[in-house]
Formats: structure tokens, sequence, C-alpha cells
């Protein structure tokens, strides 16, 4: 049996501007704190959201990976 | 409530109006009225700017655009979208769109716009002292990176400069229209063309989407033909002239041209000195800072005052490179963050990086306050730069 895929995203709080797009996008997996963002789960379900938060972030600071390869921002 | 103040506020470029910095102490929302005499409200602090760019409570759209409060004449003040499906609306344009303009995208045309930028040095170098670093630099590096972008033909860029001229004249609306529905004509045409021979380039790849109209195309081109450049050109136009006129700055930026990437969200923040703003219409009745904003009423987000408020920038008026200045909100905030910030600040770091390390005795010919400024275009900054080094 397969086991079911754990995305991990994190933010490089360096390279963050604080753009609030991936707060916008998925308040349940962002949050702004300290004008930067932060992933307070960082283990997650796949889910659609987490790539798009990862491609509309301006500052390319979030990066998905699924078990250790990366999948996201996808361009 | 009373009205408080008078659009416009009358104010230097580089100054914020008495008026304004009074008002800006009282409060954070302010009942004002437009320069086409109808009431608004001008919200002036970060805190409630940055959160209300991104509240669904507030949208571009009305349910009575005939009776919306207005705060221009041009057509870019005019109030367009459906509103009941403005959230769907806009979700799927920018979906549409953000591929083509993400950070990874952006990232290979760094060489290129660095190319560009040089040459646009030389020339300037070749020509000599005094020149107008406005009329060589600032307006031809944003116009040729963006058509080829867009994939729109540089030749054709003393037809289309004209028109967006002309479209965001706000003295004089008629003139206004002419100059959006030339544009709209020559978007079409692209649009034809592209669609007959593709090339490496937004429109075409646009074109290739499945479910987008020609006319939507057009549209949106255009609307990023202009969006690309003006903006640009402003911030260039403006970074200059603060630097200029902050000597200290301007030299610590020569002497260590890696704080180029500070210098430019530090250019961002202070280039707009406030008493205009983003404009968004109340979807519902809310309450800002304690103040009862009614449905339908115009709010204007005024992102210029939001970046000098002293509780989220101390010392607001002071031009420092060095300061964390990346929290204002030039851009936006949230999900209508401004889908260019990648590729304007490629372009802000070439020109603030070359300008600093090729053209080290740098400065103004002519006193800051006799810079002319553009007092009718929609986005402001100066017509001119008159430099020697």
């Amino acid at each position: 049996m397969r086991a079911v895929p754990v995305w991990r995203t994190t933010v490089d709080r360096d390279r963050c501007m604080g753009s609030g797009v991936c707060v916008a996008l998925a308040a349940s997996l962002f949050v702004l704190d300290d004008e930067r963002s932060r992933a307070p789960v960082e283990f997650v379900a796949p889910d659609e959201t987490v790539l798009d938060a990862a491609d509309s972030c301006p500052a390319r600071a979030i990066t998905v990976t699924e078990n250790g390869r990366v999948i996201g921002p996808r361009d | 409530m009373e009205v408080v103040a008078q659009l416009p506020f009358r104010q230097g470029a580089l100054q914020t109006a008495p008026r304004l910095r009074e008002l800006r102490s009282l409060g954070t929302v302010h009942r004002v009225r437009t320069a086409m005499g109808d009431e608004a409200w001008l919200v002036t602090g970060h805190a409630q700017v940055r959160r209300l760019l991104d509240d669904d409570r507030l949208g571009r759209t009305h349910p009575t655009p005939e009776t919306a409060a207005r705060t221009g004449e041009t057509l870019f003040d005019a109030v367009l979208g459906d509103f009941a499906t403005e959230a769907a609306d806009h979700a799927r344009t920018r979906a549409l769109l953000r591929p083509h303009f993400s950070p990874g995208r952006m990232r290979p045309l760094r060489p290129r716009v660095e190319a560009l930028t040089t040459r646009l040095l030389d020339e300037l170098i070749e020509h000599g002292p005094p020149a107008d670093l406005h009329a060589m630099v600032a307006v031809p590096l944003p116009i040729l990176v963006i058509c080829a972008l867009l994939g729109v033909p540089y030749r054709d860029c003393e037809r289309f400069r004209a028109w967006t001229a002309e479209a965001a004249d706000v003295g004089d609306p008629a003139r206004s229209q002419r100059g959006l529905a030339e544009l709209y004509a020559y978007g079409h045409e692209l649009v034809a063309r592209k669609r007959v021979e593709p090339g490496d380039d937004v429109i075409s790849r646009l074109c290739a989407a499945e479910g987008v109209s020609d006319a939507e195309i057009a549209g949106l081109s255009m609307a990023l033909l202009f969006a690309g450049q003006e903006t640009t050109v402003v911030q260039i136009g403006m970074g200059v002239l603060l630097l200029l006129s902050n000597p200290d700055q301007w030299r610590a930026l020569v002497h260590d041209p890696g704080l180029v990437a500070g210098a430019v969200e530090e250019i961002l923040r202070a280039s707009n000195t406030g008493g205009g703003g983003i404009p968004r219409y109340a979807r519902r009745d809310l309450e800002i800072d304690g103040v009862a904003v009614r449905a339908g009423e115009l709010v204007l987000l005024d992102n210029g005052s939001a970046n000098h408020d002293p509780a989220a920038f101390p010392d607001p008026d002071r031009m420092d490179i060095t300061r964390p200045a990346s929290a204002h909100v030039t851009f936006g905030h949230g999900l209508r963050y401004c889908l260019g910030a990648p590729l304007a600040r490629i372009e802000l770091h070439a020109v603030f990086t070359r300008i600093a390390t090729r053209l080290p005795t740098l400065r103004l010919a002519v006193e800051p306050d006799a810079v002319r400024m553009r007092p009718d275009a929609v986005t402001g900054g100066p017509a001119e730069l008159p430099v020697r080094w």
C-alpha cells in the first residue's frame, strides 16, 4: 500500500516582501507575522491552493516539496 | 460627517500638502470631496489601507454605476465591471495573466533588461551633459521591455505612446476617450496579426489559451501595455529625483551599489506623497477605524499616505535607502497585489545599479523644485530630468 503523499510548505522569510498574496489565497495555510509570511502548518495534505500560492508569490519565497522533490512554484 | 478637504491637494512633487499632513495627524479616515464634486472617504493609515486593499467588502464595481461617486473624468476613473460577478471575473483574469508575469518567468528577462539599460546609458554618456535622463532612459527602458514581453513592435511606439498619453489626460475627457479607443483598435490589430503569425510573447500565448475572445485579449494587452510602461517610467523618474535631491543617499548608493534592493523599496515607498489613492466602492456597510461607511460609498485607499504613516515608517519624510521599506503598499496588498511587481523590480534594480556605477557624479542640472512635473497625467511623475555628471 502506498503512503498518502504529504506536502511540505516552507517560506523563505528573507525573500518574503509581505505582499500578502499567499494569505489572501490560503488564509488557513499562511499568516503574516511581523510583515512577513510564514506557514504555521509545515506538512499538509496535497492541496492545489498551496501550489497556487507558491506560483503567485511575487518574491518567489514559497517552496512546496513532496518527499523532498520540489513541486512548486511550477514555472 | 463633514467634508474636511477638497481634492486634489496642492503640493510639490516631493512634499506632502500641509492640509493632508494635518488630516493624517488627526485620524486615519477623512470625509473629502473629489475633483468631480462627489463625496468620498480618504483612508490614510498604513494598517487600515493595507487591510482594506485585501478586504472583499470593498470592490471596484458598483451596483448602479450611473449614481456612483467619481474621482475624475477620464476612463481610468470610470466604474468598470459587473457588480454581481466581480470576484469571479477578477480571479479568472488573474489566473489567465499570472503565469506570464511570475517571478520564474521574469527571471530570464533580467540579462536582457540589463543589456537594454547599458545601451541607453551608453547613449546618454555619448550625448554628454547636460542631458534629459527622463527622455533618454526613464521613458524608453520600460517601453522597450514591455514591447519585447508582449510582442508589440517597438517601431509602433510613437503611435501608442501618443494614445496612452491622451488616454491618461485627466484634464480632457474627450481626448482621454479618443486615446483609449485608438489603443483598443490597435490591440485588435495586434491580436489579428498574432493569430496568423504567433511569436514567443504574451499576446501570442494568450491567443493560444482556450476560451479567451479576441476582444478580451486586445483589452488586456493594451491595459498591460499601459500599466507596464507608465508606472515604471514614473518610478525611475521619481527615484532619480529622490536620490539626487538627497545627496547623502545618492553617495551611499554610489559607494555601495549592493544597497540597490533597499534603495528600490525606499523609492517605491517615498515616491508618492499621498492625497489620491486607489478607488474602491463599499459592497456593503462597514466600519473603518470607528467610522461608519455605507454600501455604495467611494473609499480612496491612499497608498501614498499609508507609505508615510509614522506608525509603520518612523520619520517617514526622510529618504533612507537602508530602512526596511518593503512593507510599503505601492504595489497594493493581497489578492490584487500588482502582477507586474517582479518585472518592475528587475527594471528598477537594473537602472539604479547601473546609474550609480556608471554616473557616480550625477546631479540635477536645475534645483529640485524647478523640475517640471506632469500635472495632467494619471500617473504623475517628472516630465523631464535635466542632469549633469
